[in-house]
């Protein structure tokens, strides 16, 4: 066949198809068009979103710690928002006229014909005159949304964290768009890391409208709805009595204080101060308000228990003990002479006195520094080092709060870099040795430090969320976290254990806090500063051979471990294991001034 | 550089497709204006890429292409074979390798290469050409089609087997099978749609095709053969249609009756019916649309895009977009008809069908002509692959129109 031809062919068939399809269209789009119009017209679906309130948190009995209140959020439609009003609005809401148009602008998220959320947690009074006004006031609506409640007001800051409004710049930065303009996110803390558990998923209600706005009714009976799943609620290992005990106690004060229970690694109560108060994010938040929190010199958003990082002083001497006895440079009963100071490379370095030949359990008691100087000598960086990894320092613990410094933890390349390569004096490692120089740690890495010796061995990563609510089962399910042992010989932690029992119960620097109904355990701690009074450290347990309790108190600026920080401890130590309606402050009294370790 | 350098180039193709692709353009950012998404700009940016692709294509000297068409031919089936392995399943289909945020469909891939590799299949012998009424040359031509068709049906992506399917008749037609033959092919799928349409439908449909082989005044035993081998596909069509994924049959039987469902697979039909007839002569307006604003067609952006253009232009505005394609289609058989290449010329009519079939099938469903069978509009839809595959065809047929008179 000719070419010419066979092109006739295929194209006259193509275009008689395409001529059905005109027809098609023809008969659609001119001769159904009135009708269809009419379709569409009435076709016209607004999509309500409904946000569940977001999961509460409570605490290890039970009783609330988070909580939901109702507010009103004020709501306008933009497509059916007469602009005459936009003054009336802008005075009725407080909100200057150019910003309130720039609310009303499609931003990724919303669609001009759904309800944009303009203003949350309004006064009631606004909602009257929107509801008075609702005929007037085409496309202005209100909806009752939760937001967070703190029943006992100031507590746990920076455990709990905030949720507060989406900024522009993560609406246009998240992953797909679940997240609209006007919508909570969880910010820090627990409300940060629970983000997608806390939340829930939206559910959306359709209701048909004609074309001026008129809700018809809802579309399909309702049946087309999607209900919203409400916010999986979190249980905590926290003690909210113990929480609130802490926080009077650490009243007033900078530092920190975390207790966990070392069996699993839940942390029973977590204070940093100066605070925040929460509420403050809950609704609209103040630029002006984040700003001066921001500025404020005594930095309260900063989260002291995960964030600074102090020398630990005199509480690292259970770690070079541990160090120390493994690696073989002493036994449990072997003995060191430790006279009142210690000569290294033409420097003298003091003690607190002479104590004569002692072993490692002694040195704990006595808190013996040239004891420490000489195995941080003999320990060597990098066994220095490798000891100091195995009980998670120089790392982050994996706290299920997303703000956590790894600290410092002084390597051989790190001196490298400092001094050059192998030009650092050994002398580094004298003071290491006693928990001084460049060493900085978190107290939450010392409360689980500490808690892995009370067990033998047993490293728990510390957590707050021991249980998540299914929102189908409606039962709490367990969430799981890292245990991992640090396999020494147990005499070498009985004999770090004892040393620590004697600190208090002993001749030790914590014996003022010694209690008749507990035996607790610890050790006291000064780290320098230079700028000031020195900061004030305890780590510690109880009962002895058998730990429940945990703890790390930091006092910044406030003297001797023995100062504030040991009867803190132990005032929380006494409160948790008694329970409730038990007096700590008749067994621990604060003490004025302390003895030096 | 020679004057015909630039003579050779085929301007009508550049501003018919870049014509087609601005529709699509105009169409996408409408779909996707509220609610947000970079379809839009990913769209424009990888049209960009389409066009130099295609311009680059125009150039390549055909004896490279039919060269590399085995070897191309045969790396899209092993891309075929991975994407059932290690593809991502989208809506029941495992069709795409998720590549960062991209999605790629090698099906898409495998359209260009089949129709290239059957062509030099075609032409590939001393004479220049295969003499397809011979039985064996037409199997093993329909080969080449039926390899990648059941490794897509695997997918399952019974979209785009129909249209490598449909790419069978017209380049076959083109190279010379007789029209008895021809015929002998159609017939059964005549006879399937009036099977499942129903009894009368079929009854009908036997009496036609008989009537017309007879016409052809062949042995009347081969006839006899051919019709009862039409009564048993006829017949067996329905057990056919019960093998299909229910959300198909659904879709086929909303076609004839999108009342049925006027949720679930009728829906879209429905909606993109109303969206459509309810653009009237001139259309709503740009971005004026409130069944395409309010988001009642899911994912309108990609294979309902053409209710965009009805609703916010009209009649005016669909019927040009209709004539684009009809011109695109027609340029290219044309380009086709004029080569001396007769390799080129049969890969034109091959790129041809494939536009046609796209074009016919995704208008006619959302006009409720088709049952609703999810392909893209040719340079229109949203999707990447799609679209620097429909440009690369072009490309072809640009070059067959720049070496037209080399054999």
């Amino acid at each position: 066949m000719e070419p010419e031809k066979k092109r006739a062919i295929v194209l006259s068939l193509c275009a008689m198809v395409f001529v059905l399809l005109g027809a098609r269209l023809a008969y659609l789009q001119l001769l159904s068009a009135d009708e269809l119009r009419g379709m569409s017209d009435k076709n016209s679906i607004k999509t309500i979103t409904i946000t569940p309130p977001r999961g509460l948190m409570y605490d290890r009995n039970g009783k609330v710690l988070v909580d939901n209140k109702p507010s009103y959020t004020v709501t306008i439609t933009p497509s059916q928002f007469d602009t005459n009003d936009l003054s009336e609005m802008s005075s009725l809401l407080d909100i200057p006229p150019d910003r309130l148009k720039q609310a009303l602008k499609e931003v990724k998220g919303t669609n001009r014909f759904n309800p944009t959320k303009i203003k949350r947690d309004v006064e009631f009074k606004i909602v009257a005159h929107i509801a008075e006004n609702h005929d007037r006031l085409k496309g202005v609506d209100y909806q009752i949304d939760a937001i967070r409640f703190y029943p006992d007001g100031i507590i746990g800051s920076h455990a709990f964290g905030y949720a507060s409004e989406i900024s522009e710049k993560a609406l246009k930065k998240q992953e797909g768009d679940y997240y609209k303009q006007g919508d909570v996110v969880g910010s820090t803390g627990l409300e940060k890391n629970y983000e997608k558990d806390l939340r829930g998923v939206k559910g959306y209600k359709f209701i048909t409208v004609d074309v001026n706005g008129r809700e018809i009714g809802p579309l399909n009976d309702g049946n087309s709805d999607i209900p919203p799943v409400n916010g999986q609620d979190l249980m905590l290992g926290m003690d909210k009595d113990l929480q609130l005990y802490a926080e009077k106690l650490m009243e007033g004060k900078e530092g920190a204080l975390v207790a966990l229970d070392p069996r699993n690694g839940q942390i029973l109560c977590f204070v940093s101060k100066p605070d925040f108060d929460l509420s403050l994010f809950t609704g609209k938040t103040d630029p002006k308000v984040y700003a001066s929190l921001i500025a404020n010199p005594d930095k309260p958003m900063f989260n002291r228990v995960t964030q600074t990082r102090y020398p630990p002083g005199s509480t690292w001497k259970m770690m070079m003990s541990m160090a120390a006895l493994d690696s073989g440079i002493i036994t449990p009963t072997s003995t060191v002479n430790c006279p009142g100071a210690f000569v290294y490379g033409g420097r003298a370095y003091e003690d607190h006195g002479s104590y004569g030949n002692i072993n490692v359990v002694r040195a704990l008691e006595v808190s013996s520094n040239v004891f420490y100087y000489k195995m941080g000598l003999a320990l060597g960086i990098d066994n220095f080092e490798k000891y100091c990894r195995m009980f998670g320092f120089g790392q982050k613990t994996g706290v299920d709060i997303p703000q956590e410094y790894s600290g410092l933890l002084p390597t051989r390349k790190y001196y490298d870099k400092v001094f050059g390569k192998d030009r650092w004096p050994n002398g580094v490692l004298v003071n290491l040795g006693i928990g001084q120089g460049e060493l900085g740690v978190t107290p939450l890495q010392m409360a689980a430090y500490v808690a892995a010796i009370s067990m033998n061995g047993l490293y728990c990563q510390p957590h707050f969320v021991s249980k998540i609510k299914n929102t189908v089962s409606n039962t709490f399910e367990d969430v799981k976290f890292e245990q991992r042992r640090i396999d020494m010989p147990l005499k070498y932690y009985e004999a770090v254990n004892k040393g620590m029992y004697l600190v208090v119960n002993g001749g030790g620097t914590a014996k003022s806090v010694k209690s008749s109904d507990y035996e607790l355990c610890g050790k006291t701690g000064t780290a320098q500063n230079s700028t000031g009074k020195n900061h004030s450290w305890f780590v510690g347990y109880a009962p002895y051979g058998d730990p429940r309790i945990a703890i790390c108190v930091l006092g910044e600026k406030e003297g001797y471990g023995a100062t504030f920080a040991a009867p803190t401890a132990a005032k929380i130590m006494v409160k948790y294991l008694g329970g409730p309606g038990y007096d700590p402050d008749s067994q621990i009294k604060m003490v004025s001034e302390g003895v030096a370790d | 550089m020679d004057k015909s350098f630039f003579e050779r180039i085929d301007l009508m193709l550049i501003f018919l497709s870049v014509g087609v692709l601005s529709c699509g353009l105009l169409a996408v950012f409408s779909a996707t204006y509220t609610g947000g998404g970079d379809y839009f700009s990913r769209q424009l940016w990888f049209g960009v890429l389409g066009i130099t692709l295609m311009m680059i294509i125009s150039f390549i000297p055909p004896r490279f292409i039919s060269r590399a068409s085995y070897v191309l031919y045969a790396l899209s089936l092993v891309l075929l074979v991975l994407v059932l392995i290690f593809g991502k399943r989208i809506a029941g289909s495992k069709s795409w390798f998720a590549v960062g945020s991209f999605g790629i469909q090698p099906s898409e891939f495998a359209k260009i290469t089949t129709i290239l590799a059957l062509a030099n299949y075609m032409t590939s012998t001393e004479e220049g050409f295969r003499n397809l009424n011979r039985p064996l040359e037409f199997f093993k031509a329909a080969l080449f089609v039926l390899v990648p068709v059941l490794l897509i049906m695997q997918q399952p992506d019974m979209g785009t087997s129909l249209v490598f399917l449909s790419m069978i008749l017209p380049i076959f037609f083109w190279a010379e099978l007789s029209p008895f033959v021809l015929m002998v092919i159609i017939s059964p799928i005549a006879v399937v749609i009036g099977a499942l349409m129903g009894t009368t439908f079929f009854i009908v449909a036997l009496i036609a095709v008989g009537l017309i082989l007879l016409m052809f005044k062949r042995n009347m035993i081969v006839i006899g053969i051919i019709l009862l081998v039409n009564v048993v596909v006829g017949i067996s069509a329905d057990s056919l249609y019960s093998k299909l994924q229910p959300y198909q049959q659904r879709r086929i039987q909303a076609v004839f009756d999108p009342a049925l469902d006027p949720l679930g697979s009728g829906y879209n039909v429905i909606q993109s019916k109303v969206a459509i007839g309810s653009g009237g002569l001139f259309g709503k307006g740009f971005l004026q649309g409130t069944q395409t604003q309010l988001k009642f067609i899911p994912e309108q952006w990609t294979d309902f895009i053409f209710c965009m253009i009805g609703e916010e232009f009209g009649f005016i505005g669909s019927i040009t977009v209709l004539l684009l394609f009809l011109l695109l289609i027609s340029r290219i058989v044309s380009n086709g008809s004029i080569s001396k290449n007769r390799f080129l010329s049969i890969a034109c009519i091959g790129i041809a069908s494939v536009i046609f079939c796209h074009t016919v099938i995704n208008v006619g469903m959302t006009i409720g002509l088709l049952p609703v069978i999810g392909i893209p509009l040719p340079l229109m839809s949203y999707g990447i692959s799609s679209l620097l595959s429909f440009f690369v065809m072009i490309g072809i047929a640009m070059n067959t129109y720049r070496f037209k008179n080399q054999y």
